[in-house]
Protein backbone atom coordinates (compact mmCIF):
# COMPACT_ATOMS: atom_id res chain seq x y z
CA UNK A 1 0.00 0.00 0.00
CA UNK A 2 1.20 3.25 -1.19
CA UNK A 3 1.78 6.01 1.63
CA UNK A 4 -1.37 8.39 1.42
CA UNK A 5 0.73 11.26 2.27
CA UNK A 6 3.46 10.18 -0.65
CA UNK A 7 0.39 10.28 -2.95
CA UNK A 8 -0.40 14.27 -2.00
CA UNK A 9 3.44 15.28 -2.64
CA UNK A 10 3.18 14.02 -5.41
CA UNK A 11 0.31 15.96 -6.60
CA UNK A 12 1.91 18.90 -5.22
CA UNK A 13 4.80 18.30 -7.23
CA UNK A 14 2.52 17.81 -10.58
CA UNK A 15 0.89 21.08 -9.89
CA UNK A 16 4.53 22.73 -9.52
CA UNK A 17 5.71 21.13 -13.20
CA UNK A 18 1.98 22.40 -14.76
CA UNK A 19 2.68 26.17 -13.02
CA UNK A 20 6.17 25.75 -14.56
CA UNK A 21 5.12 24.66 -18.09
CA UNK A 22 2.65 27.69 -18.11
CA UNK A 23 5.06 30.19 -17.14
CA UNK A 24 8.22 28.91 -19.72
CA UNK A 25 4.85 29.39 -22.16
CA UNK A 26 3.79 33.21 -21.23
CA UNK A 27 7.93 34.29 -21.76
CA UNK A 28 7.94 32.28 -24.65
CA UNK A 29 5.10 34.08 -25.78
CA UNK A 30 5.59 37.44 -24.77
CA UNK A 31 9.13 37.21 -26.37
CA UNK A 32 7.48 35.68 -29.44
CA UNK A 33 5.28 38.66 -29.95
CA UNK A 34 8.04 41.05 -29.01
CA UNK A 35 9.89 39.73 -32.30
CA UNK A 36 6.92 40.33 -34.63
CA UNK A 37 5.75 43.13 -32.75
CA UNK A 38 2.88 41.84 -32.38
CA UNK A 39 0.70 43.20 -29.54
CA UNK A 40 -2.64 40.99 -29.95
CA UNK A 41 -0.50 38.13 -28.85
CA UNK A 42 1.24 40.19 -26.20
CA UNK A 43 -2.15 40.49 -25.02
CA UNK A 44 -2.67 37.04 -24.41
CA UNK A 45 -0.44 36.93 -21.60
CA UNK A 46 -2.27 38.08 -19.22
CA UNK A 47 -4.31 35.42 -19.75
CA UNK A 48 -1.64 33.10 -18.80
CA UNK A 49 -0.69 35.15 -15.88
CA UNK A 50 -4.13 34.69 -14.15
CA UNK A 51 -3.95 31.21 -14.78
CA UNK A 52 -0.31 30.99 -12.89
CA UNK A 53 -1.14 33.39 -10.23
CA UNK A 54 -4.22 30.98 -9.33
CA UNK A 55 -1.91 27.81 -9.31
CA UNK A 56 0.54 30.06 -7.19
CA UNK A 57 -2.23 30.34 -4.31
CA UNK A 58 -3.52 26.79 -5.04
CA UNK A 59 -0.05 25.23 -4.20
CA UNK A 60 1.01 27.53 -1.34
CA UNK A 61 -2.52 26.16 0.33
CA UNK A 62 -1.96 22.63 -0.56
CA UNK A 63 2.04 23.19 0.77
CA UNK A 64 0.33 24.45 4.01
CA UNK A 65 -2.11 22.15 4.37
CA UNK A 66 0.20 19.55 4.21
CA UNK A 67 3.11 20.93 6.83
CA UNK A 68 0.22 21.92 9.13
CA UNK A 69 -1.45 18.04 8.85
CA UNK A 70 1.43 15.80 8.34
CA UNK A 71 4.43 18.14 10.49
CA UNK A 72 6.74 16.81 7.90
CA UNK A 73 10.37 16.37 8.44
CA UNK A 74 13.89 15.53 6.54
CA UNK A 75 13.41 15.65 2.89
CA UNK A 76 9.50 15.63 2.86
CA UNK A 77 10.00 18.96 4.90
CA UNK A 78 12.61 20.48 2.40
CA UNK A 79 10.64 19.75 -0.44
CA UNK A 80 7.43 21.69 0.96
CA UNK A 81 9.86 24.64 2.17
CA UNK A 82 11.38 24.68 -1.28
CA UNK A 83 8.11 24.39 -2.93
CA UNK A 84 6.83 27.13 -1.41
CA UNK A 85 9.85 29.25 -2.23
CA UNK A 86 9.64 27.31 -6.06
CA UNK A 87 6.41 28.51 -6.05
CA UNK A 88 6.57 32.43 -5.32
CA UNK A 89 10.12 32.58 -7.53
CA UNK A 90 8.07 30.91 -11.00
CA UNK A 91 5.04 33.72 -9.91
CA UNK A 92 7.28 36.28 -10.32
CA UNK A 93 8.74 34.96 -13.46
CA UNK A 94 5.14 35.34 -14.58
CA UNK A 95 4.94 38.44 -13.37
CA UNK A 96 8.30 39.58 -15.88
CA UNK A 97 6.68 38.07 -19.19
CA UNK A 98 3.40 39.95 -18.44
CA UNK A 99 6.40 42.81 -18.16
CA UNK A 100 8.08 42.15 -21.64
CA UNK A 101 4.64 41.73 -23.18
CA UNK A 102 3.90 45.04 -22.02
CA UNK A 103 6.74 46.68 -24.17
CA UNK A 104 5.61 45.17 -27.00
CA UNK A 105 3.17 48.38 -27.58
CA UNK A 106 6.00 50.84 -26.73
CA UNK A 107 8.11 48.90 -29.21
CA UNK A 108 5.72 48.57 -31.75
CA UNK A 109 4.91 52.82 -31.84
CA UNK A 110 8.02 53.60 -31.31
CA UNK A 111 10.52 53.90 -34.35
CA UNK A 112 11.93 50.51 -35.17
CA UNK A 113 15.27 50.08 -33.97
CA UNK A 114 15.93 46.71 -35.85
CA UNK A 115 16.72 43.55 -34.30
CA UNK A 116 18.94 43.53 -30.89
CA UNK A 117 20.20 39.89 -31.58
CA UNK A 118 21.67 39.97 -28.15
CA UNK A 119 18.36 40.42 -26.61
CA UNK A 120 17.13 36.89 -28.31
CA UNK A 121 20.60 35.29 -28.01
CA UNK A 122 19.66 36.06 -24.01
CA UNK A 123 16.29 34.85 -24.19
CA UNK A 124 17.28 31.53 -25.61
CA UNK A 125 19.81 30.78 -22.47
CA UNK A 126 17.29 32.37 -20.34
CA UNK A 127 14.49 30.05 -21.42
CA UNK A 128 16.68 27.09 -21.61
CA UNK A 129 18.14 28.09 -17.93
CA UNK A 130 14.24 27.84 -16.88
CA UNK A 131 13.75 24.29 -18.58
CA UNK A 132 16.39 23.07 -16.89
CA UNK A 133 15.81 24.33 -13.42
CA UNK A 134 12.36 22.86 -13.77
CA UNK A 135 14.25 19.61 -15.01
CA UNK A 136 16.68 19.60 -12.14
CA UNK A 137 13.61 19.75 -9.79
CA UNK A 138 11.66 17.18 -11.64
CA UNK A 139 14.59 14.26 -10.95
CA UNK A 140 15.55 16.15 -7.63
CA UNK A 141 19.44 16.10 -9.55
CA UNK A 142 21.62 18.50 -7.56
CA UNK A 143 24.31 18.18 -10.03
CA UNK A 144 22.37 19.38 -13.31
CA UNK A 145 20.47 22.79 -11.15
CA UNK A 146 24.48 23.71 -9.96
CA UNK A 147 25.08 24.11 -13.72
CA UNK A 148 22.13 26.07 -14.20
CA UNK A 149 23.63 28.41 -11.19
CA UNK A 150 26.73 28.73 -13.08
CA UNK A 151 25.13 29.97 -16.12
CA UNK A 152 23.48 32.86 -14.37
CA UNK A 153 26.52 35.09 -14.94
CA UNK A 154 26.83 34.42 -18.33
CA UNK A 155 23.39 35.72 -18.56
CA UNK A 156 24.47 38.72 -16.28
CA UNK A 157 27.55 39.39 -18.98
CA UNK A 158 24.42 39.21 -21.61
CA UNK A 159 22.92 42.02 -20.13
CA UNK A 160 25.56 44.29 -19.39
CA UNK A 161 26.67 44.19 -23.15
CA UNK A 162 22.67 44.84 -24.57
CA UNK A 163 22.92 47.93 -22.66
CA UNK A 164 25.70 49.02 -24.04
CA UNK A 165 24.82 48.44 -27.72
CA UNK A 166 21.43 49.85 -26.81
CA UNK A 167 23.11 53.17 -25.32
CA UNK A 168 25.11 53.20 -28.71
CA UNK A 169 22.00 53.08 -30.68
CA UNK A 170 20.19 56.20 -28.59
CA UNK A 171 23.48 58.24 -28.89
CA UNK A 172 23.77 57.58 -32.71
CA UNK A 173 19.94 57.82 -33.52
CA UNK A 174 18.14 59.88 -30.45
CA UNK A 175 14.77 59.12 -32.53
CA UNK A 176 15.26 55.43 -31.49
CA UNK A 177 15.49 55.53 -27.76
CA UNK A 178 12.15 55.28 -27.13
CA UNK A 179 12.59 51.70 -28.47
CA UNK A 180 15.89 51.36 -26.73
CA UNK A 181 14.45 51.86 -23.47
CA UNK A 182 11.96 48.68 -24.07
CA UNK A 183 14.39 46.62 -25.37
CA UNK A 184 16.38 47.58 -21.98
CA UNK A 185 13.40 46.96 -20.09
CA UNK A 186 13.28 43.29 -20.96
CA UNK A 187 17.25 42.89 -20.80
CA UNK A 188 16.66 43.59 -17.57
CA UNK A 189 12.99 41.39 -16.82
CA UNK A 190 15.37 38.52 -19.15
CA UNK A 191 18.28 38.95 -16.15
CA UNK A 192 15.35 38.57 -13.40
CA UNK A 193 14.55 35.55 -14.78
CA UNK A 194 17.66 34.50 -14.94
CA UNK A 195 18.29 35.02 -11.47
CA UNK A 196 14.61 33.49 -10.33
CA UNK A 197 16.24 29.67 -12.14
CA UNK A 198 19.07 30.14 -10.29
CA UNK A 199 17.13 30.67 -6.98
CA UNK A 200 14.85 27.69 -8.16
CA UNK A 201 18.06 25.35 -8.91
CA UNK A 202 19.46 26.21 -5.37
CA UNK A 203 16.16 25.54 -3.95
CA UNK A 204 16.49 22.33 -5.56
CA UNK A 205 20.22 22.09 -4.04
CA UNK A 206 18.55 22.55 -0.94
CA UNK A 207 16.06 19.31 -1.09
CA UNK A 208 17.93 17.35 -2.94
CA UNK A 209 21.03 17.36 -0.37
CA UNK A 210 20.15 19.95 1.91
CA UNK A 211 23.07 22.19 1.36
CA UNK A 212 22.29 26.06 1.67
CA UNK A 213 23.82 27.67 -1.35
CA UNK A 214 22.99 30.46 -2.00
CA UNK A 215 24.66 33.81 -0.79
CA UNK A 216 28.11 31.71 -0.89
CA UNK A 217 26.68 30.32 2.35
CA UNK A 218 28.99 27.23 2.27
CA UNK A 219 31.87 29.33 1.36
CA UNK A 220 31.32 31.26 4.48
CA UNK A 221 31.20 28.52 6.69
CA UNK A 222 34.57 27.53 5.67
CA UNK B 1 -25.00 13.11 5.62
CA UNK B 2 -25.45 9.71 7.46
CA UNK B 3 -25.49 10.29 10.91
CA UNK B 4 -27.17 13.74 12.93
CA UNK B 5 -27.37 14.51 16.26
CA UNK B 6 -29.49 16.81 18.06
CA UNK B 7 -29.13 18.73 21.64
CA UNK B 8 -27.56 15.31 22.60
CA UNK B 9 -26.83 15.18 26.45
CA UNK B 10 -25.66 12.01 28.29
CA UNK B 11 -25.06 11.28 31.89
CA UNK B 12 -23.67 8.87 33.91
CA UNK B 13 -25.99 9.10 37.05
CA UNK B 14 -25.71 12.71 38.17
CA UNK B 15 -22.83 13.07 36.13
CA UNK B 16 -23.29 15.30 32.72
CA UNK B 17 -20.47 13.62 30.19
CA UNK B 18 -22.33 15.25 26.88
CA UNK B 19 -23.10 18.42 26.46
CA UNK B 20 -25.76 19.98 24.17
CA UNK B 21 -23.64 17.71 20.74
CA UNK B 22 -24.66 18.80 17.90
CA UNK B 23 -22.82 17.52 14.96
CA UNK B 24 -23.30 15.93 11.29
CA UNK B 25 -21.27 13.53 9.94
CA UNK B 26 -20.81 12.68 6.36
CA UNK B 27 -20.98 9.39 4.67
CA UNK B 28 -17.55 7.75 3.30
CA UNK B 29 -14.83 10.34 4.68
CA UNK B 30 -13.02 9.85 8.11
CA UNK B 31 -14.46 11.94 10.75
CA UNK B 32 -12.15 12.24 13.77
CA UNK B 33 -12.44 13.09 17.22
CA UNK B 34 -9.85 14.40 19.65
CA UNK B 35 -9.81 15.67 22.92
CA UNK B 36 -7.84 15.18 26.24
CA UNK B 37 -8.79 12.35 28.52
CA UNK B 38 -12.06 12.57 29.50
CA UNK B 39 -13.57 14.76 27.41
CA UNK B 40 -15.98 12.77 26.60
CA UNK B 41 -15.79 11.95 22.58
CA UNK B 42 -15.55 7.98 23.68
CA UNK B 43 -18.56 8.47 25.06
CA UNK B 44 -19.69 9.99 21.85
CA UNK B 45 -18.35 7.62 20.13
CA UNK B 46 -20.10 4.80 21.68
CA UNK B 47 -23.54 6.72 21.27
CA UNK B 48 -23.77 5.71 17.62
CA UNK B 49 -23.69 2.40 18.46
CA UNK B 50 -25.61 2.27 21.57
CA UNK B 51 -23.14 0.55 23.56
CA UNK B 52 -23.09 3.30 26.47
CA UNK B 53 -26.78 1.08 27.02
CA UNK B 54 -24.67 -1.45 28.68
CA UNK B 55 -23.44 1.00 31.61
CA UNK B 56 -25.36 1.14 34.49
CA UNK B 57 -27.03 4.71 35.21
CA UNK B 58 -26.65 6.20 31.44
CA UNK B 59 -29.38 8.87 30.69
CA UNK B 60 -29.41 10.26 27.26
CA UNK B 61 -31.69 13.03 26.07
CA UNK B 62 -32.16 14.45 22.90
CA UNK B 63 -31.98 12.32 19.18
CA UNK B 64 -29.57 10.83 17.30
CA UNK B 65 -30.17 9.87 13.48
CA UNK B 66 -28.56 7.22 11.62
CA UNK B 67 -30.04 7.98 7.55
CA UNK B 68 -33.07 9.75 9.19
CA UNK B 69 -33.78 7.21 11.66
CA UNK B 70 -33.61 7.85 15.35
CA UNK B 71 -32.00 5.17 16.73
CA UNK B 72 -32.88 5.66 20.37
CA UNK B 73 -36.38 5.07 19.25
CA UNK B 74 -37.92 2.03 21.06
CA UNK B 75 -38.78 0.68 18.17
CA UNK B 76 -35.44 0.66 16.90
CA UNK B 77 -33.92 -3.10 16.09
CA UNK B 78 -30.70 -2.90 17.86
CA UNK B 79 -29.18 -6.13 16.37
CA UNK B 80 -29.11 -4.28 13.24
CA UNK B 81 -27.88 -1.32 14.24
CA UNK B 82 -24.86 -2.79 15.99
CA UNK B 83 -24.46 -5.00 12.34
CA UNK B 84 -24.82 -1.90 10.81
CA UNK B 85 -22.50 0.29 13.00
CA UNK B 86 -19.46 -1.85 14.01
CA UNK B 87 -16.50 -0.81 16.26
CA UNK B 88 -13.07 -1.57 16.50
CA UNK B 89 -11.07 -0.96 20.06
CA UNK B 90 -8.08 0.04 21.90
CA UNK B 91 -6.77 -3.62 21.96
CA UNK B 92 -7.06 -6.13 19.13
CA UNK B 93 -9.61 -8.38 20.57
CA UNK B 94 -9.54 -11.30 18.00
CA UNK B 95 -11.38 -14.49 20.01
CA UNK B 96 -9.24 -17.79 20.64
CA UNK B 97 -10.22 -18.73 17.19
CA UNK B 98 -8.72 -19.71 14.17
CA UNK B 99 -8.39 -16.78 11.96
CA UNK B 100 -11.12 -17.89 9.66
CA UNK B 101 -13.45 -18.75 12.42
CA UNK B 102 -13.00 -15.29 13.74
CA UNK B 103 -14.02 -13.69 10.57
CA UNK B 104 -16.94 -16.16 9.72
CA UNK B 105 -17.95 -15.74 13.41
CA UNK B 106 -20.25 -12.88 12.63
CA UNK B 107 -21.85 -14.63 9.44
CA UNK B 108 -22.38 -17.49 10.89
CA UNK B 109 -24.36 -15.41 14.20
CA UNK B 110 -26.63 -14.08 10.84
CA UNK B 111 -27.47 -17.90 10.18
CA UNK B 112 -24.79 -18.42 7.26
CA UNK B 113 -23.41 -21.95 7.17
CA UNK B 114 -22.83 -22.60 3.65
CA UNK B 115 -18.57 -23.53 3.86
CA UNK B 116 -18.52 -21.63 0.08
CA UNK B 117 -20.23 -18.88 1.12
CA UNK B 118 -18.36 -18.18 4.19
CA UNK B 119 -15.17 -19.00 2.59
CA UNK B 120 -16.04 -16.28 0.23
CA UNK B 121 -17.00 -13.96 2.64
CA UNK B 122 -13.38 -14.86 4.69
CA UNK B 123 -11.52 -14.46 1.54
CA UNK B 124 -13.14 -10.78 1.09
CA UNK B 125 -12.90 -9.35 4.25
CA UNK B 126 -9.16 -10.36 4.60
CA UNK B 127 -8.24 -8.97 1.26
CA UNK B 128 -10.27 -5.61 2.32
CA UNK B 129 -7.62 -5.64 5.20
CA UNK B 130 -4.73 -6.52 3.17
CA UNK B 131 -4.47 -9.61 5.10
CA UNK B 132 -5.61 -12.31 2.78
CA UNK B 133 -2.17 -12.89 0.28
CA UNK B 134 -0.19 -13.28 3.80
CA UNK B 135 -3.37 -15.24 5.81
CA UNK B 136 -4.37 -17.55 2.56
CA UNK B 137 -2.32 -20.31 4.03
CA UNK B 138 -3.16 -20.59 7.40
CA UNK B 139 -6.45 -19.37 7.82
CA UNK B 140 -7.01 -22.21 10.43
CA UNK B 141 -3.92 -20.96 12.34
CA UNK B 142 -4.31 -19.08 15.95
CA UNK B 143 -5.82 -15.67 15.66
CA UNK B 144 -3.95 -14.92 18.60
CA UNK B 145 -0.83 -16.06 17.02
CA UNK B 146 -0.70 -12.72 14.83
CA UNK B 147 1.16 -9.56 15.91
CA UNK B 148 -0.70 -7.02 17.68
CA UNK B 149 -1.46 -4.74 14.19
CA UNK B 150 -2.46 -8.07 12.14
CA UNK B 151 -4.77 -8.69 14.80
CA UNK B 152 -5.95 -5.41 14.68
CA UNK B 153 -6.32 -5.87 10.94
CA UNK B 154 -8.65 -8.98 11.54
CA UNK B 155 -10.65 -6.99 13.78
CA UNK B 156 -11.73 -4.76 11.10
CA UNK B 157 -11.85 -7.70 8.48
CA UNK B 158 -14.39 -9.55 11.24
CA UNK B 159 -16.83 -6.25 11.04
CA UNK B 160 -16.63 -6.25 7.13
CA UNK B 161 -17.35 -9.96 7.62
CA UNK B 162 -21.13 -8.42 8.19
CA UNK B 163 -20.95 -5.70 6.08
CA UNK B 164 -21.33 -2.64 8.39
CA UNK B 165 -22.35 0.94 7.05
CA UNK B 166 -20.57 2.48 9.69
CA UNK B 167 -16.91 1.96 11.39
CA UNK B 168 -16.23 3.25 14.42
CA UNK B 169 -12.75 3.22 15.47
CA UNK B 170 -11.62 3.90 19.82
CA UNK B 171 -7.99 4.31 19.80
CA UNK B 172 -7.29 1.74 16.85
CA UNK B 173 -3.48 2.23 17.12
CA UNK B 174 -3.09 3.05 20.70
CA UNK B 175 -1.41 -0.89 21.08
CA UNK B 176 0.50 -0.27 18.45
CA UNK B 177 4.27 0.70 17.52
CA UNK B 178 4.82 3.21 14.51
CA UNK B 179 5.24 1.37 11.85
CA UNK B 180 1.70 -0.85 12.37
CA UNK B 181 -0.02 2.34 13.12
CA UNK B 182 0.89 3.74 9.47
CA UNK B 183 -0.48 1.05 8.03
CA UNK B 184 -4.03 1.01 10.00
CA UNK B 185 -4.13 4.88 8.73
CA UNK B 186 -3.48 3.82 5.18
CA UNK B 187 -5.74 0.99 5.83
CA UNK B 188 -8.62 3.55 6.94
CA UNK B 189 -8.02 5.43 4.01
CA UNK B 190 -8.75 2.78 1.49
CA UNK B 191 -12.07 1.91 3.25
CA UNK B 192 -13.13 5.39 3.48
CA UNK B 193 -14.10 4.95 -0.21
CA UNK B 194 -16.57 1.93 0.71
CA UNK B 195 -17.55 3.10 4.50
CA UNK B 196 -17.96 5.79 6.64
CA UNK B 197 -15.27 6.03 9.70
CA UNK B 198 -15.32 8.09 13.04
CA UNK B 199 -12.24 7.30 14.87
CA UNK B 200 -11.54 8.68 18.82
CA UNK B 201 -8.05 9.41 18.85
CA UNK B 202 -5.88 11.63 21.42
CA UNK B 203 -2.79 11.40 18.83
CA UNK B 204 -3.72 14.88 17.59
CA UNK B 205 -1.51 14.04 14.24
CA UNK B 206 -2.77 11.06 13.83
CA UNK B 207 -6.29 13.07 13.36
CA UNK B 208 -4.41 15.76 11.54
CA UNK B 209 -3.10 13.36 8.68
CA UNK B 210 -6.14 10.95 8.00
CA UNK B 211 -9.64 12.56 8.98
CA UNK B 212 -11.19 14.79 6.86
CA UNK B 213 -13.01 16.26 9.40
CA UNK B 214 -12.78 16.74 12.93
CA UNK B 215 -14.86 17.78 15.93
CA UNK B 216 -12.69 19.06 19.03
CA UNK B 217 -14.15 18.20 22.44
CA UNK B 218 -13.67 20.05 25.35
CA UNK B 219 -16.09 18.82 29.00
CA UNK B 220 -18.51 17.14 27.20
CA UNK B 221 -18.82 20.01 25.07
CA UNK B 222 -18.17 19.36 21.28
CA UNK B 223 -16.18 23.07 21.19
CA UNK B 224 -15.81 22.70 17.20
CA UNK B 225 -16.01 20.80 14.14
CA UNK B 226 -15.04 21.24 10.93
CA UNK B 227 -12.75 20.17 8.04
CA UNK B 228 -9.27 19.25 9.09
CA UNK B 229 -7.54 21.58 6.67
CA UNK B 230 -9.73 24.57 9.02
CA UNK B 231 -9.48 22.96 12.07
CA UNK B 232 -5.50 22.72 11.71
CA UNK B 233 -4.82 25.69 10.00
CA UNK B 234 -7.38 28.16 11.13
CA UNK B 235 -9.34 27.03 14.02
CA UNK B 236 -12.04 29.61 15.34
CA UNK B 237 -11.93 28.85 18.86
CA UNK B 238 -9.53 30.01 21.09
CA UNK B 239 -9.65 26.33 23.12
CA UNK B 240 -9.27 24.01 19.86
CA UNK B 241 -6.08 26.73 18.72
CA UNK B 242 -4.63 25.73 22.25
CA UNK B 243 -5.39 22.03 22.05
CA UNK B 244 -4.23 21.58 18.92
CA UNK B 245 -0.52 23.86 19.53
CA UNK B 246 -0.25 21.73 22.70
CA UNK B 247 -0.69 24.85 25.04
CA UNK B 248 -2.71 22.69 27.49
CA UNK B 249 -4.21 19.20 27.04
Amino acid sequence: MDRHFDEELLHVRRKIVDMAALVEESIAKSLAALKKRNAEMASEICGIDRRIDELEIAIEDMCIELIARHQPVGSDLRFLIGTIKMNNDLERMGDHAVNIAETVQYVKESQDIGQIMNIWAMAEIVIEMLRESVESFIHNDAARAQRVCERDSIVDGMRNETIRILLTHMLEEPEKIGSAIQYMLVAKNLERIADLSTNICEDVIYIAQARVIKHHAEEKKG
Amino acid sequence: MIIRTANLNLYYHKFQALQNVNVNIQRNIITGIIGSSGCGKSTLLRVFNRMNDLIEGVGITGSVLIDGEDIYSPMHDLIQLRKRVGMVFQRPNAFPLSIFDNIAYGPRVWSISDKKTLSEIVERSLSAVDLFADLQDKLDSPALGLSAEKQQRLCIARLLAVEPEILLMDEPCSALDPIATGKIEELMIELKKKYTIIIVTHNMQQAARIADEVGFMLLGELVEFGTAKMIFTNPRDRRTFDYISGRFG
